[in-house]
């Protein structure tokens, strides 16, 4: 039996109450609810496990982004410019095995041709990476004063796993931090167009008739625009001197206006096939009003498929700000995005010296696969009734 | 059917007529107009007094009918695009925007929907061969790639194939269509070569995603036919299998592709145009991306219709060539 968290009491008063007590056992897992059944429908699935985790565990790491970037994220030292990514080894120059992992110290050389700084492993001297470490101060969640970080290293050393930048500033926790930024903003232009997307959707299904065409002809007219080229024209009318925030929350919008047409479609054909149903139709003789009819009966009904749109909206519009901070027609400093982070990938110079600064794509990549992960497992799940 | 065509042909002509609306908007949402930047322009480069400027500027102006209503603008605008092929003034490029866009539109199409064919090929025929290898490890292998690909950021991709071919193989002439000594020669096999050495990242990064959706779309089709109790029927005749999924299933199994099309045409413009912006090669894509960085505003304008122009023109192909393959649509 899989159900272990029913309450099943201690004590048996007598032994004639045992059997009812069973029966009701037998009736409560008889009876499941839809999103228990969804639930056990969706853990089956590896990857839609391995998705959520992945998700879970990117906005934790945006959210502590302090904790987890070894250094202040305001930190920003131009003499570490273009650092490459730290290795941590565990065994050293001498062939001894450390049982903590450790790193060298950096020391750089100079060209004298060309100026330009290399730096090196100094392999004589050797810092271990700790845990929890004291560290810059910082606020958890802007309320609670802490010092402890991840991993880092004694003064003296550098520990950059993903280098730095051209400010000097470190990739991995910036990458932590520039996910704050990019997953609110993929959530909050999948909300807008959640929002606008049910509105319309249940309009267009419930009332039929003339408004239904008219919707549905401007889905039509809405879909004919590339979204790509219109997202990059919109952002790049946007005034640059605005102020960052005030950026971010018409970028939102503009990613909104282009992504609503599907979840539309979706709630549309899943309200006309419920509105001639006998619930809906029985609570229409009992007098319900259209409103009530719509959010208690019909919208509750399109959930399911809401939140598997909307998990599959995300990763497009994480993708989309992406390429349009990377061109620099997106987010704007001081806030950071992980593709504002790649901008300097642009000049293929730079990215030819200096690779490692692609690598906020890592944080791209596990987002848009954890979300289409969870996605995919959960359009599977949401219909809990079919046979697979 | 041919009232059909009829139809789909005026509701096209709304929508062109609803997307002419949306890029003139677009054209008129920044600040100031055409002769504004050119009077800044002026004053920063030319080193003119504001007064010289202005007075340019009004010429500017006049010339192009920007003082008059927007309405009367707007019908100018469509009306030069009809009747002389004319988009609007370019700034940076001194020229009439129609023109721009007729050197690099052949280009780009043919990119766009080569990547569209080879996406397509490629889709179909894996699909057919993963659906007939159900939960094999080839049908298990196309799934994770198809997943991974399209997770894969289009302009990352790019950016690792131009570190690669420039720094690892030398090859530096990426950004443009051929290396300089086949850049004026006539066209001839040699020359074709040197430009597929030169564009097949843009057709690769175009038609990845493409080809991850038709294998799934075909993968999914395929099996829902393959379950047919007339594909039982074909096989209990005894008719070898091979024959089974070519002529009974296949066919059957390809309409959702094609109703399909319109909408993966987007894509593949996307995706080239994503990919020709970070490779630097001169197709629609960085002359759209360099025109929104320098607010030369009519080629973004006339681009985004442009590109919207081929989709509503794409879908109804779509929907044409699926009414001739599928007699069960109706055309009331």
């Amino acid at each position: 039996m899989e159900d272990t968290d029913t309450f099943i009491p201690q004590e048996r008063p007598a032994p004639a109450e045992k059997a009812a007590v069973e029966t009701l056992l037998a009736e409560t897992t008889q009876h499941e609810g839809y999103f228990q059944l969804v639930w056990r429908r969706f853990r089956k699935s590896k990857p839609a496990i391995v998705g959520g985790l992945l998700v879970i565990g990117l906005a934790i790491m945006a959210i502590l982004a302090d904790f987890f970037s070894p250094y202040a994220l305001d930190e920003a030292i131009l003499e570490n410019s273009f650092i490459p990514p730290t290795q941590v080894h565990l065994v050293d120059a001498q062939g001894k095995l450390h049982l903590r992992p450790f790193v060298y110290a950096l020391g750089f050389t100079v060209d004298m041709k060309t100026f330009v700084a290399t730096w090196t492993e100094d392999t004589t001297k050797i810092y271990p990476v700790s845990f929890f470490v004291k560290g810059s101060a910082y606020k958890i969640l802007g309320v609670i004063p802490s010092d402890r970080h991840l991993f880092g290293v004694a003064q003296g050393g550098a520990i950059h796993l993903l280098g730095t930048d051209k400010l000097g500033r470190d990739l991995f926790g910036k990458s932590c931090e520039a996910g704050r930024i990019s997953l609110t903003m993929a959530l909050f232009g999948t909300l807008i167009s959640v929002a606008i997307g049910s509105v319309l959707g249940v309009t267009s299904g419930y009332y039929g008739g003339r408004t239904d065409t008219v919707i549905q002809r401007f889905v039509e007219f809405v879909n004919c625009f590339p979204q790509l080229p219109l997202w990059m024209s919109l952002a790049a009318v946007v005034p640059r001197n605005w102020d960052s925030f005030r950026i971010f929350i018409i970028m939102a919008f503009i990613f909104a206006i282009l992504s609503w047409t599907t979840l539309e479609r979706e709630v549309r054909g899943k309200v006309l096939s419920f509105r001639e149903t006998d619930f809906i139709l029985a609570a229409k003789e009992m007098g319900a009003s259209d409103s009530r009819i719509i959010f208690l009966h019909l919208y509750p009904n399109t959930l399911s498929h809401v939140l598997v749109i909307l998990t599959l909206t995300v990763p497009t519009i994480i993708l989309a700000e992406a390429f349009l901070s990377f061109l620099g027609i997106g987010i704007q400093e001081p806030l950071v995005s992980w593709g504002l982070l790649m901008r300097n990938a642009q000049n293929v110079q730079t990215l030819g010296q200096y690779p490692w600064i692609m690598s906020p794509v890592l944080f791209i990549i596990m987002a848009v696969l954890g979300f289409n992960f969870l996605g995919d497992g959960l359009r599977d799940a949401a219909d809990p009734y079919a046979i697979m | 059917m041919l009232s059909y065509i009829a139809r789909r042909l005026v509701i096209s002509v709304f929508l062109l007529l609803g997307v002419w609306a949306v890029s003139w908007i677009v054209i008129q949402l920044p600040p100031g107009d055409f002769a504004t930047t050119y009077e800044t322009y002026l004053m920063n480069q030319g080193s003119m007094t504001q007064q010289q400027a202005e007075d340019a500027g009004n010429r500017l102006r006049k010339q192009y009918g920007f003082d008059q209503p927007q309405v009367v603008q707007y019908i100018n605008w469509m009306k030069g695009i009809i009747t002389q092929g004319k988009f609007g003034p370019s700034f940076a490029y001194g020229r009439d925007v129609g023109e721009l866009i007729g050197e690099r539109l052949g280009y780009t199409l043919v990119l766009a929907l080569a990547a569209h064919l080879i996406s397509t090929l490629v889709g179909i025929f894996v699909g057919i061969y993963v659906a007939q290898h159900k939960y094999s490890f080839w049908d298990n292998l196309a799934s994770v790639f198809a997943f991974v690909f399209a997770s894969l950021p289009r302009f990352w991709i790019a950016l690792v194939i131009a570190y690669t071919l420039v720094f690892v193989f030398n090859q530096h002439h990426i950004t443009s269509f051929f290396s300089p000594e086949y850049a004026l020669a006539p066209w001839s096999f040699a020359k074709l070569g040197n430009f597929i050495q030169h564009v097949w990242p843009i057709v690769m990064i175009a038609g990845l995603g493409g080809v991850a959706r038709n294998m799934r779309v075909m993968r999914g089709n395929l099996l829902d036919v393959l379950g047919a109790q007339y594909v039982t029927t074909a096989r209990s005749k005894g008719l070898a299998e091979n024959k089974v999924i070519s002529r009974h299933a296949v066919p059957n199994a390809l309409h959702p592709i094609v109703a399909y099309q319109g909408t993966v045409l987007p894509y593949m413009f996307q995706g080239e145009m994503e990919a020709a912006i970070v490779l630097g090669i001169p197709t629609l894509g960085p002359l759209f991306y360099d025109s929104l960085v320098t607010q030369d505003i009519y080629i973004a304008g006339s681009l985004l219709f442009i590109y919207a122009a081929m989709i509503v023109l794409g879908n109804l192909i779509a929907d044409i060539s699926l009414g001739f393959l599928d007699p069960r649509i109706r055309y009331n």
